[in-house]
C-alpha cells in the first residue's frame, strides 16, 4: 500500500486547505456582518454617498463584501481542486 | 479534470437565444408604450404585457420537453453556470422578494435589511459548504443524497416527506403572489387566477422536469429583472438625473425624513408585545426609514438575519439545482453567479421602497387632504394606498395612510407618472419571478416524492414509470398547494419566513455534519434532522416556545435553537451511537474528491454495464 502514500497526503492536504478557505470567508463576512450591525448606530453618525454610513454598509457594503469574497473563494478553490487533480494524476 | 464519460457541451446559441428574449420583451413595452400614448386602452395593452410573456413561457416549455429521466431531474448535467445561477436567483428571491421584501423595507427601512443580507449570506454559506460537494455526490433530490451518504432508507423517506413543509410553505406564497398579480391586471378573480397559476406551472414541471424548469426560468428571470430595473432606472433619472438608483436613494432620504417628521412619523422604540414584520392588510407605516433597530431590536435583527441565512443555505429548492452542471468547480461559479444576481437584487430593493416612500410621503406632507394629487386616488382604486384626512384637520399623517405591503413596488412607476404600461411591467416582471421560484419548488418537492417515497415502495426500474410517477406527484402537489391557497390563505412573507425557519431546522445540521464530518452515522443524521425539524414543528403547532410567543419573531428563534440542537443531537449520537460504517466513509471521501464523474452516474454505468454483460451471457431463448 506504499502507492497510496503521496495520494492520501494530497488528499489531506486538500482537505485541510478547503476546510481553512471555507472557515476563513465564513467567518470573516459573518464578523463583519454581525460588528456592522453592533455598531450600526455610531456609524450612522459618517455620512456616505448621502448614505448614514451603517444603513450603507447592511444595504450595500457588505452586500458587496460577499459578492467579493464568494467569487475570490470560487477562484482560490478551484486552483487547489485543480492542484489536487493534477498530483493524483501520478 | 478527467473527461466526462457523456458529451455535455450546452447549445451554443444559448447567448443569443436570451439575448434575442431580453430586446423581444423591451421592444415589446416600448411598442405597447408607444401604442397608450397613441390612444390605444388600457386593457389591450394590459393583456398583450401580461399575456405574451406568459405564452412565451409556454413554447418554451413545449420546446424543451423531455422524457429522458437524467433531463427529468438534472436538465443532462449540461446547464452553463450563468444560466444556472439566474435559476437560482430567481428561486431565491421569487415573486416573495419582489413584492414582499420590497414591502417589507416600506414599512420597516433599516430593519428589514436583515432579511436581504441574510438572503445573500445564505447563498454564500450553500456555494461554500454545501453545493459543490452536492454536485459530486450527483443524486437527483436533497433526499436522495441524504439516503445514498448514509446508506439509509428511512432517512431519505423521513427527509423527503420532512421538506414538504419548505417546499409546500413557498410553493402556496408564490402562487398565491402570482394569483393576486393575475387578478389585479386580468379579467379573473383571485381563485381562478391561482387555478391558472396552478396550472400553468405544473403543466412546465411535467413537460420535462428541471429541464423545462432551467429553461423557462431563466427566460423569467431575464423579463423579472429587466421588469424591475427598467421602471427603477427611469424613476432614478426622473428624481436625480443619474440613472443608478442603488447609488442615488440615498439623496432622498434626508428629503423622506423631514416629510417623515412633517407626517408624524417619529422614531419609536421596538415594543416586544406586536408582530414586529407587517402584515398583508393595509397599514399605517410610522417607522421613520433610515431609523435603526426602532420596530426590530438589535437581536431581533440578527436572529432575522441568521435564520434567512441559515435556511437559505439549506433550501432544498436552490440545493437541488446542485446536479446540473457539468463539474463540482462549475457548480461553484455557477452559486456564486446566482449570488451575484440575488446580490444585484438586494441592493436595488432598498431604493425602490426608499423611492416609492419618499414619492407618497413627499406628496401627502406638502399637501392639503383636500388637493391630493390624482395618482393617490389611482393607488387607492388599485388598493393599495388609502389616504385620508380622518380626524380632519386638513392633513394626512402618518398613521391615517394605510399601504398594502405587497402593492408597494406597483404603487412606484403610478407615483412617478409613469405611461400604465410602467406599471403593468413591474405586474409581469413580478409574476414571472414568482412563476420562476413556483416551478423550482413545485419540482422540488414532487420530484422527491415520487423520488424518495414512491419509488421506494414500488421498486419498478424502467425509465417510464419512473417519469410517470413524478407527473402524478407534481399534480398531486399542485392540488395540495393550491387548496392551500385557497383555504389557509397564507401571508406570502410569513409563511416564507416560517418555511426558512424549517429549512435551517430541519436540513442545515444533517447536511453541515454529513459532508463536512466523517464520523456522522446514518443514525446521528436522522436525529439531527428529526431533532431540528421537531423543535420547529413545536413551535408552529403549540404557537410559542420557552414563552417565545411574546415576539412576532418566535417560530424564527425557534428555527435557530432548532440547528443548534439538530447538531448537539447528531453529533452525541454519531459519537455515542452505533459507528458510520466503512461504506459510508468510503462515499464521504469519494465525495470530498472534486475530480471527476458524480458519484450517482458512475453507479448508474457500472449497474447499466452489469446488466449488458449478464445480457450477453445468457442468451435470450
Amino acid at each position: 500500500m506504499a502507492s497510496d502514500a503521496p495520494e492520501t497526503s494530497a488528499r489531506d492536504r486538500h482537505q485541510l486547505r478547503t476546510l481553512i478557505y471555507a472557515i476563513t470567508v465564513l467567518l470573516v463576512v459573518l464578523g463583519m456582518v454581525l460588528a456592522t450591525v453592533i455598531a450600526a448606530r455610531p456609524l450612522n453618525a459618517y455620512p456616505f454617498l448621502f448614505f448614514p454610513l451603517g444603513f450603507y454598509l447592511l444595504a450595500q457594503g457588505l452586500v458587496i463584501l460577499i459578492v467579493a469574497a464568494t467569487f475570490w473563494f470560487a477562484r482560490a478553490q478551484e486552483r487547489i481542486d485543480i492542484e489536487r487533480g493534477e498530483s493524483e494524476e501520478y | 479534470m478527467s473527461a466526462s464519460t457523456r458529451l455535455r457541451t450546452p447549445n451554443p446559441h444559448l447567448g443569443a437565444y436570451f439575448g434575442i428574449v431580453t430586446s423581444a420583451f423591451l421592444s415589446l413595452v416600448i411598442l405597447l408604450a408607444m401604442f397608450e400614448q397613441l390612444g390605444f386602452g388600457r386593457a389591450g395593452l394590459t393583456y398583450a404585457l401580461m399575456l405574451l410573456p406568459l405564452a412565451f413561457y409556454v413554447a418554451i416549455a413545449v420546446g424543451a420537453r423531455s422524457n429522458d429521466v437524467e433531463d427529468f431531474f438534472v436538465c443532462g448535467r449540461r446547464v452553463p453556470a450563468v444560466y444556472n445561477g439566474f435559476v437560482l436567483a430567481a428561486t431565491a428571491v421569487g415573486g416573495i422578494g419582489f413584492f414582499s421584501y420590497t414591502g417589507a423595507l416600506f414599512f420597516l427601512g433599516f430593519d428589514a435589511l436583515a432579511i436581504g443580507l441574510g438572503l445573500t449570506f445564505g447563498m454564500l454559506v450553500a456555494t461554500v459548504l454545501f453545493a459543490p460537494y452536492l454536485h459530486k455526490a450527483g443524486a437527483y433530490t436533497l433526499a436522495s443524497f441524504l439516503g445514498q451518504r448514509f446508506r439509509s432508507r428511512p432517512l431519505r423517506m423521513a427527509a423527503s416527506a420532512l421538506q414538504l413543509p419548505v417546499t409546500g410553505l413557498l410553493l402556496a406564497a408564490e402562487i398565491k403572489i402570482a394569483a393576486m398579480v393575475a387578478a389585479m391586471f386580468l379579467p379573473v378573480t383571485y381563485p381562478i387566477g391561482a387555478l391558472l397559476v396552478a396550472i400553468l406551472i405544473a403543466g412546465i414541471v411535467i413537460a420535462g422536469g428541471m429541464r423545462t424548469v432551467t429553461w423557462t426560468g431563466s427566460a423569467e428571470f431575464l423579463i423579472g429583472a429587466a421588469g424591475l430595473a427598467v421602471p427603477l432606472i427611469i424613476v432614478s433619472v426622473l428624481v436625480t438625473h443619474i440613472p443608478a438608483p442603488q447609488v442615488t436613494y440615498g439623496e432622498r432620504m434626508t428629503a423622506l425624513q423631514r416629510s417623515e417628521v412633517t407626517m408624524g412619523a417619529l422614531p419609536g422604540a421596538p415594543g416586544r408585545a406586536a408582530q414586529p414584520l407587517p402584515g398583508e392588510a393595509a397599514q399605517a407605516s410610522t417607522k421613520p426609514f433610515a431609523q435603526p433597530f426602532g420596530a426590530l431590536s438589535k437581536p431581533d435583527f440578527i436572529v432575522l438575519f441568521l435564520c434567512v441565512a441559515l435556511g437559505t443555505a439549506a433550501l432544498p429548492s436552490l440545493l437541488v439545482r446542485s446536479g446540473v452542471t457539468r463539474s463540482a468547480i462549475e457548480q461553484r461559479k455557477s452559486s456564486a453567479w446566482g449570488l451575484l444576481f440575488v446580490a444585484l437584487f438586494v441592493m436595488t430593493a432598498p431604493a425602490l421602497a426608499a423611492f416609492a416612500k419618499a414619492l407618497i410621503f413627499d406628496a401627502l406632507a406638502q399637501v392639503s387632504a383636500l388637493r391630493l394629487p390624482r395618482w393617490i386616488g389611482e393607488l387607492a382604486a388599485m388598493g393599495i394606498l388609502d389616504a385620508r384626512d380622518l380626524n380632519s384637520d386638513g392633513a394626512v399623517r402618518a398613521t391615517e395612510t394605510l399601504v398594502a405591503r405587497d402593492g408597494v413596488a406597483l404603487s412606484l412607476p403610478i407615483a412617478t407618472g409613469l405611461p400604465y404600461v410602467g406599471t403593468v411591467l413591474v405586474g409581469a416582471a413580478g409574476m414571472a419571478l414568482a412563476l420562476a421560484a413556483a416551478a423550482s419548488h413545485l419540482f422540488t418537492a414532487a420530484g422527491s416524492l415520487s423520488e424518495d417515497l414512491y419509488r421506494l415502495i414500488d421498486r419498478r426500474v424502467t425509465a417510464l414509470p419512473r417519469i410517470i410517477a413524478a407527473w402524478a406527484a407534481v399534480a398531486a402537489t399542485a392540488v395540495l398547494a393550491l387548496c392551500t391557497v385557497w383555504t389557509a390563505d397564507p401571508d406570502p412573507l410569513h409563511a416564507a419566513l416560517d418555511a426558512f425557519a424549517f429549512a435551517a431546522a430541519t436540513f442545515f445540521p444533517v447536511l453541515l455534519l454529513g459532508i463536512w464530518w466523517r464520523r456522522t452515522s446514518s443514525l446521528g443524521a436522522l436525529a439531527a434532522m428529526g431533532t431540528g425539524f421537531a423543535v420547529v414543528a413545536v413551535d408552529v403547532v403549540v404557537g410559542g416556545l420557552f414563552g417565545l410567543d411574546e415576539s412576532g419573531l418566535a417560530t424564527l428563534i425557534a428555527g435557530l435553537i432548532g440547528v443548534v440542537a439538530g447538531l448537539g443531537a447528531g453529533i452525541a449520537i454519531s459519537l455515542f451511537g452505533p459507528q458510520a460504517s466503512a461504506a459510508e466513509e468510503a462515499y464521504f471521501e469519494d465525495m470530498r474528491d472534486p475530480d471527476g464523474e458524480t458519484i450517482y452516474d458512475r453507479a448508474q454505468q457500472r449497474a447499466a454495464a452489469a446488466a449488458a454483460i449478464e445480457a450477453a451471457r445468457v442468451p435470450p431463448p
